[in-house]
């Protein structure tokens, strides 16, 4: 490779190392700008928990607040008016149940399609993951009425019911992958030894797959938390509607409580699953990586 | 073989039945008879593990799907019930349907503007932080929302659209006098700003996509283009486009489909405009079926639905497909 007279000219290079400087000083300002953009909503949202409904409607949003006090007022309002304990609850319930049983449920599928040999594997695969592929809105009416038949429209089972059916494809197609990769040889060693098929299962192969089972459980349960559609549907009572569900008919039914009020729930809404997303930020990027593939 | 062409041209047996004669020796028919029973006991073990999540999944999901696909080629009678089959009768009114071509109309600008501007947006920031001070800072805030529920960015953004909400104040500022802007209450304001709502909360995700097939390219092509005399377009244009191709697909199904079908946002955020219901295609099947109770005006929505998505998703396999090939 020859060596370019010019780049050895020492003053051509700081010039070169000036315009480089300028320049990235120039897109320092313009990422702060871009930045500003994401964190401008987050900042407004901070300053007005603490606000009382008279200083959030008389100074700019923007405004810093006088103190932090307004924020336990508005907190015991959201809670006490939102009914937020009742949705709290339900959505732990709905989030620990429901993905837990279906990220078990799928692993038991895994192993069967995994490790067990049988002719048409891929048909009964298949069958379970054609569960991702309609778009939600195809299963709302027949559900509304099959619940409505069975009497279970209202009810805490009937949402564990089809979030756990909800879960349960996704994590079957990584488990299933993942316990492809896993070694027989330990499998075939317990057999010998007369362990039975279930027992291969729990015993064996289960422990091997802590990674996966963490990354799709974290991620069908922060889905679960998320979700508005199936609580407002199938479960549009205080005492079964899921934690978004109750946000959202407290933002749409009570906006006379004033914006900082309304702010305050949906930090109470929003903060156990952020908390659990920085708590446990491998896994959900482990998770989120993984359902891209 | 040729010795077993030998043997038969000279009048012995045909190698088929010696094959046959040596089977029968080893017991080949008890060998198969054990490997079928063996596969088929072996399947009702395994049945038994697939048995829970073949049954949620068929009960819950499925069939479901196939009862909707009916609804929708019925009629709703209020007092008898449904089951009056009636063709294709709820599709032809849905196309006369004025508000339901509103809604179309604005589904498709949701699906245009969730291929153009979260790869856009996200290719360009991917690019824009390269190096940039305090990179991962910038990177970590705008994945941020991505970690909110989508009924929390609806109900944030909803207060900055509002009349005298951030946005408002902050173009007053720009502009001098006094701007007061209903951006969620005027019919052609409101579903563009709910779109950049929905890009805020999802391109973080896009970005991140991005940079790890950004990071999956080799080195040493580029290095080796970039002494050869290419220029950063070239290069840009002949060796990263195409090794990042199968990312940009998968990016890009992921927002539409998310685009196509999101109903949080729209719920939350259009909350206070008159026209909810033709926001789009999912709210206004929502209104149809369990605000207006016409059940089977709505589950025919939910099949045009079905279709569009069952036909992007096939679209992305046939170019899935494509794109491996060239890739191999």
């Amino acid at each position: 490779m020859a060596v370019s007279i010019d780049d050895l000219d020492l003053d051509r290079l700081a010039a070169k190392e000036r315009k480089l400087g300028a320049g990235s000083s120039l897109k320092f300002v313009f990422a702060v700008f871009i930045g500003a953009i994401w964190i401008v909503p987050f900042y407004y949202l901070i300053v007005s928990i603490f606000k009382t409904t008279e200083q959030y409607s008389l100074n700019h949003p923007l405004s810093l607040p006088t103190g932090v006090a307004p924020f336990l007022t508005n907190a015991i309002d959201a809670w006490v008016t939102a009914k937020m304990g009742a949705g709290l609850l339900n959505s732990t319930l709905y989030g620990l149940v429901g993905a837990g049983l279906a990220v078990f449920f799928a692993a038991m599928a895994s192993y069967g399609l995994s490790r067990i040999d049988f002719k048409r594997k891929n048909f009964w695969f298949m069958l379970i993951f054609a569960g991702t592929v309609f778009p939600f809105q195809m299963y709302l009416i027949p559900l509304f009425f099959g619940y409505q038949k069975a009497g279970i429209i209202n009810t805490q089972f009937g949402m564990l019911l089809v979030y756990t059916a909800i879960c349960i494809p996704f994590p079957t197609l990584v488990l299933k992958n993942y316990m492809n990769g896993l070694s027989r040889e330990m499998d075939e060693a317990a057999r010998m030894d007369g362990a039975r098929e279930f027992t291969v299962f729990w015993r064996i192969v289960l422990p091997n797959c802590k990674g996966p089972i963490t990354a799709t459980f974290l991620l069908q349960f922060t889905w679960i938390w998320n979700d508005l559609l199936f609580s407002t549907v199938l479960a549009n009572r205080t005492e079964t509607r899921s934690i978004m569900n109750a946000l959202q008919v407290f933002q749409g039914s009570y906006s006379s409580t004033g914006p900082n009020v309304v702010l305050t729930a949906t930090i109470i809404a929003t903060v156990p699953s952020v908390l659990l997303f920085f708590l446990l930020r491998r896994h959900f990027m482990e998770g989120m990586r993984i359902s891209s593939l | 073989m040729p010795a077993g062409r030998a043997l038969r041209r000279a009048g012995t047996q045909s190698q088929f039945e010696r094959d046959q004669a040596l089977l029968e020796r080893i017991g080949w028919s008890r060998i198969e008879a054990n490997e079928k029973r063996r596969l088929r006991r072996n399947f009702w073990v395994a049945f038994g593990f697939m048995a829970p999540a073949v049954a949620l999944v068929s009960g819950l999901l499925l069939a479901p799907v196939v009862y909707n696909i009916y609804l929708s080629f019925t009629k709703w009678k209020r007092f008898k019930g449904l089951d009056e089959f009636a063709g294709a009768a709820n599709y032809e009114r849905l196309s006369t349907h004025r508000l339901f071509g509103d809604a179309l109309y604005n589904t498709s600008l949701w699906v245009v503007a969730s291929i153009i501007f979260p790869l856009a947006i996200g290719f360009g920031l991917a690019i824009f932080l390269r190096g940039v001070v305090l990179e991962n800072t910038f990177k970590s805030v705008i994945f941020l929302p991505r970690i909110l529920a989508p009924t929390a960015v609806g109900v944030i953004w909803f207060y900055v659209y509002a009349p005298d909400g951030v946005i408002n104040r902050l173009l007053s500022l720009v502009a001098g006098g006094k701007v007061d802007i209903g951006f969620l209450y005027e019919e052609n304001t409101v579903t563009p700003a709910i779109i950049a709502t929905f890009v805020w909360q999802t391109v973080g995700l896009v970005m991140v996509l991005i940079l790890l097939g950004l990071a999956a390219i080799p080195k040493d092509p580029l290095e080796a283009a970039r002494i050869d005399g290419a220029t950063r377009w070239q290069v840009f244009r002949s060796i990263v486009m195409p090794l990042l191709l199968p990312t940009i697909l998968v990016v890009t199904i992921l927002s539409v489909l998310s685009g196509f079908t999101v109903f949080d946002l729209l719920w939350i955020m259009g909350a206070a405009n008159p026209e909810l219901r033709t926001l789009s295609l999912a709210v206004f099947m929502y209104f149809e079926a369990f605000q207006k109770g016409s059940w089977a005006y709505g589950s025919a929505i939910a099949v045009i639905i079905g279709v569009v998505v069952l036909s992007v998703t096939w679209i992305q396999a046939l170019l899935q497909h494509r794109v491996e090939k060239m890739t191999k």
